[in-house]
C-alpha cells in the first residue's frame, strides 16, 4: 500500500486541479460576462432586435360630387396565402380548400409548391378578399398562414385615371396625384423595434422596445367634379370616335379660382389593371405632361399684350396684304383668307390672321419690326405673366415645362417673335394655355392651377383648402377686352353654336405637328381655348385639343364641337341663370 | 507526517454505519431546484420553438412537468442507491457491466435492423426510445455499470497489492475500456459520453494508487486515440476548427452558431442577469437551451454572480465527495467514490467549458440542471451511492482532518465530523 494514498496527497491533486480549473472557469466567466459585456451585447442586439414596420394606410383620393366629396380611390385588404411546407399535414386538404375558395386568386400546382422540399415559406394564393381568408382560416388547415396588406379600389372606374395615377407594386404612386403627392398620401410608417424570439415574434423582455406609431396618409380631395369629369370624358370620346381622332385631351377650370375641374385624355387605361397596359403612353397625363406648338390660340395672348402696353386696341386697323415680311422671310396668312385691306385686330382675331398678330408684335417695337424692346415685352408677358413655358407647379406627376426661347437667346429673334405672335415655335401645356387663359376671362387675376380642393380628415369631415390668392399680372380692362373680342370672334364664325342667355367665348387653333423635330405634313394639332358664363361673370374654361397620329383636322371642325358640347352642358349642370 | 492510520486502513469492516453527510443532498436539492427554475421560466419559449420549428404540439408547462417528472425519478434512484447497500453493488458490479454491454449491443442490433426503438440522429443512435417512457440512453448504464465493476476490480486489486500488474490488472481494465468505448465512441459516436467515461476510469486509476509512469502512458494512449477519433469524424474536426477560429468565425456559419450564441447569452448576463424568465437566447437563438446549453442559458438569467454561484455550488459537491472518498477506508468504495467524482467532474467541467468556450462543444449534459432523463438519473444514482458511503467514512484521526483544509472543509482541525456538526 502506498504511503500517498493512505495521506491522500492523490485526492488533494485532483481536489487542486478542480479548484484551479473551478478558478480558471469563473476568470473566464469575469471576461465574457463582464468585460466583453458591451461586445456580447452589441452581437445580441444584431441578432435579437428586429425592426418591424407598421405600415402606414394610404391616403384616400376624392373627387367632389358638386360640393360633396365621393371617393375615387380606397384601400382594400387583401390577404396573401402562404404556407410553411414543413409543417403542412393535410396536403389535398389545403389544396381543395384553397381551389374552392380561392379560384383565380390561387396559383397554380399548389400540389407541388406544398410538397417543397427544403422550403418553410411557399405563397398558394395572393389578393385575397378579407370573406376568402376567413373561410380558409375557418377550416384550420396546419402549416398556412396569411399575410395582410393593402391595395387600391376604384369606386368610379376608369374615371380621371390620368388625373389619379396608380400605386405599383412597391407601394409607390406613380403618375398623376398617386405620384405627386406620393409623400402626403403615403403617410409615415411606424416603426416597432423590439427584441424578437428567432421566428422574428417579439417578445416583452427588457428596455430595448420602441413602438412609434403609423402616421396615416392624408385624404386628398381633388377639385375633379366627378360629373363634370364624366361627362367630359364622353364628350370626347364621342367625338374622336366620330371623327376618327386618335388621341385627344380636354381640361375644364373654374377661372375663377384655378381649380381644375375636369381632365380626360384619350386613350386610357383602368387604374386597377395598370399592370396590364402594354403603352405606357396611356398613363401620361397629356394635359400637363405633352407639351406642343399652340397655334393660334397664343393670338389672345399677343392681343392682351398689346391692349395692355397700349401698342393697340381690339378697333385699330392695320392693312392686310395677306403677308408680312420679317427679316427677309414672308408670313402669310392660312388658306382661305379674304379680309383684305384695312381691318381691324377684332377681323383678325376673327378670322385668326397670321399677319394681324405679327403686326401686333411690330407695334410692341417701332411699329416696323419686332425689336429687341417688341420680344423682350412678349416674353415679359408670355412667361414673366401669362407663365407659359414653365412648370405651373400642379401637385400631379409629371408636368414638363414646355419651352419659351427669351430674346437674349440667338434664337429668340424677330423671326421667332414673329412667329411665336401666332402660336409657333414655343412648345406650351394645356394647363398653363387654359390657367393664363382663365386670367385673361376673369378680370385679369392669374390663379395658380391647382387639382386639389381639400381634405377629408380621420372622421370623414371635409375641409376645403384655404383659396388661392390670385396675382394681377394685366390691367382688368385688358382682359375684358380680350375677352370681348374671343367672344365676338366665337359668335361671328360659329353662329348658333351656344344656348342663348349666356355670354361664350372662344379661339380655335390648327398647328402643324412637330414630329421628330419637323412640321409634318400629315398630322395636326387641332384645339379650342374656350370659356362660358354670364356677360356679368365667366363660370369655366374649356380647353380641347385633338390630335395623333396621321390625324388632319381644325381646331374649328375637330376640336371646337367638344367645347360646345361640354360647355352647353356645363351650363345646366352648374345651374348658371341665363340672362 | 505518517502517525497514524495504516492500520486502519486493513480493517475496513471495523468502520460501522453511521449518520450520512446529508450536506450532499441539499447541494444536490438546490442544483435541481436551480435547474427546475430555469426550465420552468424558459421551457415554454422552447415549447413555443419546436411547436413552430417542426409542427409539435408541446404545451407551454410540458418540459417543466417532464423535468419534475425526471427530478422525481432520480431522487427515487438516489434513494434506492442510498439505500441498497453497496455490497450488492460490488457483489453485482460484473452484472451491472454485462447490463450496461448488453443494452449497448442490444440497441446496436436494433440500429442494424432499423427497429423504431433506436432512436438516431445523423446516422448515430444513442437512445432506446421507449414511447410515452421517454428514451434511454444505454451509455449511462454502461457507465454505471464499468464504474461499479472497476472500482470491485481495482478494489480487490489494490488489497492484494497487484494494482502495478500490466497483465493482470491493466490488460483487463483496458480491454473493458476500450469495449465500452467501442460501443460509445465509435457506435453511437458520441464522443462527449466517451470522454466522460475515460475520465472515470483514469480518475479511478489515479486514485487507485497505479503509478505515475503507467497513468503517463494511459494519458499518452488516450490523447493518440482522442486525436485519432477526432480527426475520422468530419463533424468532430469542424468542431475543432470551429473552436480554434474562435470568434473570429461567422456566427452564421453552423458549427461556430452555438458556441458563439452561448457566449452571447453568457455576454448578455452581465452581473445580475436579466432575471428569471427574461432569457431571449431560450427562444430559439441558442440551440439546446434547456439541454447541453443551459449553462449558457443560467448565465444570461442569473448573471456572472448567479453563474459563479453555481459553479461554487458544484465544486462544493464535488469537494464533498472527494472527502467522502478520503475518508472510506475500504479501497473499492474509494474507487467507488472517485469514480462517481470523476463521472460528475467530467459532465461538469466539459460542459461548461464548451459552454465559454475553453473547449470545443462536446455535446454533454450538465448534471442535475440540464433537462434529460437518463443522464441526470444515472448520475444522480451516482452520488446517492456516493452518499450510502458517506455513512462508513472514518474521522479518527486528526492527520486525515488536515489534509481537508485545502479541500473547502469549513471545520476545524482536530474535530470529528460530528463534534462539528452538534457544535455548529
Amino acid at each position: 500500500m502506498k504511503l500517498e494514498l493512505i495521506k491522500g496527497s492523490r485526492s488533494r491533486i485532483l481536489a487542486g486541479c478542480l479548484m484551479a480549473v473551478a478558478v480558471l472557469f469563473a476568470v473566464r466567466l469575469f471576461y465574457i460576462q463582464i468585460i466583453q459585456h458591451d461586445y456580447y451585447q452589441q452581437l445580441a442586439d444584431s441578432e435579437q432586435i428586429k425592426r418591424l414596420t407598421i405600415p402606414a394606410q394610404r391616403g384616400m383620393i376624392y373627387a367632389l360630387s358638386g360640393s360633396q366629396p365621393v371617393p375615387l380611390v380606397m384601400n382594400e385588404t387583401v390577404y396573401t396565402l402562404f404556407a410553411d411546407p414543413a409543417t403542412v399535414t393535410d396536403v389535398q386538404g389545403i389544396i381543395k380548400t384553397v381551389e374552392s375558395v380561392a379560384g383565380g386568386n390561387a396559383r397554380p400546382n399548389l400540389d407541388k409548391l406544398l410538397t417543397t422540399p427544403n422550403s418553410r415559406y411557399q405563397i398558394l394564393a395572393t389578393k385575397l378578399t378579407t370573406a376568402q381568408a376567413e373561410a380558409i382560416k375557418k377550416k384550420g388547415l396546419e402549416g398556412i398562414g396569411f399575410q395582410q396588406g393593402s391595395q387600391r379600389v376604384y369606386p368610379e372606374g376608369g374615371l380621371a385615371a390620368q388625373t389619379l395615377g396608380f400605386v405599383d407594386a412597391n407601394g409607390d404612386g406613380q403618375y398623376g396625384i398617386e405620384g405627386g403627392l406620393d409623400a402626403e398620401l403615403k403617410g409615415k410608417n411606424g416603426l416597432l423595434q423590439s427584441v424578437t424570439d428567432i421566428a422574428s415574434v417579439p417578445l416583452t423582455i427588457g428596455s430595448r422596445n420602441v413602438k412609434q406609431p403609423a402616421v396615416n396618409g392624408k385624404n386628398v380631395v381633388l377639385s375633379i367634379d366627378r360629373n363634370i369629369q364624366s361627362y367630359t370624358e364622353g364628350a370626347l370620346s364621342r367625338q374622336l370616335t366620330k371623327i376618327g381622332a386618335p388621341d385627344g385631351s380636354v381640361i375644364v377650370m373654374n377661372p375663377q379660382n384655378g381649380q381644375v375641374l375636369a381632365m380626360a385624355n384619350w386613350p386610357t387605361y383602368d387604374p386597377s389593371t395598370f399592370n396590364t397596359v402594354t403603352n405606357p403612353s396611356y398613363f401620361n397625363n397629356s394635359v400637363i405632361s405633352s407639351p406642343y406648338e399652340p397655334g393660334s390660340d397664343i393670338k389672345t395672348f399677343t392681343m392682351a399684350t398689346g391692349i395692355d402696353t397700349g401698342a393697340v386696341t381690339p378697333d385699330s386697323t392695320y392693312n392686310n396684304t395677306g403677308v408680312v415680311n420679317i427679316d427677309g422671310i414672308d408670313i402669310h396668312n392660312a388658306p382661305g383668307d379674304t379680309q383684305f385691306g384695312n381691318i381691324t385686330f377684332q377681323t383678325a382675331m376673327n378670322w385668326s390672321l397670321n399677319t394681324g398678330f405679327v403686326t401686333v408684335a411690330e407695334r410692341l417695337g417701332d411699329g416696323q419690326n419686332i425689336t429687341l424692346k417688341a420680344r423682350q415685352t412678349m416674353y415679359d408677358y408670355f412667361y414673366n405673366r401669362f407663365k407659359l413655358g414653365q412648370l405651373t407647379g400642379i401637385q400631379l406627376a409629371g408636368e414638363l415645362p414646355g419651352i419659351i426661347i427669351p430674346p437674349s437667346s440667338p434664337d429668340g429673334n424677330a423671326v421667332r417673335y414673329s412667329n411665336m405672335a401666332f402660336g409657333q415655335g414655343l412648345d406650351v401645356t394645356m394647363l398653363q394655355v387654359a390657367s393664363a387663359f382663365s386670367s385673361l376671362v376673369n378680370g385679369g387675376k392669374y390663379y395658380k392651377p391647382t387639382v386639389v380642393a381639400g381634405s377629408v380628415d380621420e372622421y370623414g369631415d371635409y375641409h376645403p383648402a384655404a383659396p388661392e390668392t390670385p396675382t394681377t399680372y394685366i390691367k382688368p380692362s385688358t382682359a375684358n377686352q380680350v375677352r370681348d373680342m374671343t367672344h365676338v370672334a366665337r359668335t361671328t364664325v360659329f353662329v348658333g353654336a351656344d344656348r342663348p342667355g349666356y355670354y361664350m367665348g372662344g379661339k380655335t387653333g390648327t398647328s402643324q405637328a412637330i414630329v421628330n423635330g419637323r412640321y409634318s405634313n400629315t398630322d395636326t394639332v387641332a384645339t379650342y381655348l374656350g370659356y362660358g358664363g354670364t356677360k356679368n361673370e365667366t363660370k369655366y374654361v374649356i380647353m380641347v385639343r385633338v390630335s395623333g397620329p396621321h390625324f388632319m383636322g381644325s381646331g374649328a371642325a375637330a376640336a371646337m364641337p367638344i367645347f360646345t358640347d361640354i360647355s352647353n352642358w356645363l351650363v345646366r349642370y352648374l345651374n348658371i341663370p341665363p340672362q | 507526517m505518517s502517525r497514524f492510520g495504516i492500520a486502519r486502513l486493513d480493517e475496513p469492516a471495523a468502520n460501522r454505519r453511521h449518520r450520512p453527510d446529508y450536506i450532499l443532498i441539499v447541494y444536490v436539492l438546490i442544483l435541481m431546484a436551480l435547474g427546475a427554475v430555469t426550465i420552468f421560466s424558459v421551457g415554454p419559449q422552447h415549447a413555443n420553438l419546436l411547436n413552430n420549428a417542426i409542427g409539435s404540439h408541446y404545451s407551454s408547462n410540458y418540459f417543466f412537468i417532464k423535468q419534475i417528472v425526471s427530478l422525481a425519478l432520480s431522487l427515487v434512484a438516489f434513494v434506492l442507491a442510498a439505500a441498497v447497500p453497496y455490497k450488492y453493488f460490488l457483489r453485482y458490479s460484473g452484472t451491472l457491466l454485462v447490463i450496461g454491454l448488453a443494452a449497448c449491443l442490444l440497441l446496436f442490433g436494433a440500429q442494424l435492423a432499423h427497429l423504431g426503438i433506436a432512436e438516431c440522429t445523423l446516422g448515430a443512435c444513442r437512445w432506446f426510445n421507449l414511447g410515452p417512457l421517454g428514451s434511454l440512453q444505454p451509455a449511462e448504464i454502461l457507465k454505471f455499470g464499468l464504474l461499479v465493476y472497476l472500482a470491485a476490480f481495482l478494489g480487490a486489486k489494490l488489497q492484494k497489492g497487484d494494482i502495478n500488474e500490466v497483465k493482470t490488472t491493466l490488460l483487463p481494465v483496458a480491454w473493458v475500456t476500450g469495449l465500452a468505448l467501442l460501443f460509445i465512441a465509435v457506435i453511437q459516436k458520441d464522443l462527449g459520453t466517451a470522454i466522460s467515461l475515460a475520465v472515470i476510469v483514469v480518475i479511478m486509476l489515479i486514485m487507485s494508487g497505479v503509478s505515475w509512469k503507467i497513468l503517463g502512458a494511459v494519458f499518452g494512449i488516450g490523447l493518440v486515440v482522442g486525436l485519432l477519433f477526432i480527426v475520422s469524424e468530419p463533424h468532430r474536426l469542424q468542431r475543432v476548427e470551429t473552436y480554434i477560429q474562435g470568434d473570429s468565425a461567422s456566427t452564421n456559419s453552423g458549427s461556430n452558431y452555438q458556441s458563439q450564441n452561448a457566449k452571447i447569452a453568457l455576454g448578455t448576463g452581465w452581473w445580475l442577469g436579466l432575471g428569471v424568465g427574461n432569457s431571449i437566447q431560450a427562444t430559439g437563438y441558442l440551440p439546446e437551451a434547456i439541454n447541453d446549453s443551459v449553462f449558457a442559458i443560467m448565465g444570461e438569467m442569473f448573471g456572472f454572480i448567479g453563474v459563479t454561484l453555481v459553479i461554487v455550488l458544484f465544486v462544493a459537491l464535488l469537494m464533498r465527495i472527494l472527502r467522502v472518498m478520503d475518508h472510506l477506508a475500504d479501497q473499492r468504495l474509494k474507487l467507488l467514490a472517485a469514480g462517481v467524482f470523476g463521472w460528475f467532474g467530467a459532465h461538469v467541467v466539459l460542459n461548461v467549458a464548451a459552454m465559454i468556450g475553453l473547449i470545443p462543444l462536446t455535446g454533454i449534459t450538465l448534471p442535475l440542471l440540464s433537462f434529460g432523463g437518463t443522464s441526470m438519473l444515472f448520475i444522480t444514482a451516482a452520488v446517492g451511492l456516493v452518499f450510502q458511503l458517506s455513512g462508513y467514512t472514518n474521522y479518527a484521526t486528526n492527520q486525515k482532518e488536515e489534509t481537508h483544509e485545502d479541500s473547502g472543509s469549513r471545520r476545524g482541525i482536530g474535530r470529528t465530523r460530528y463534534a462539528s456538526r452538534r457544535s455548529s
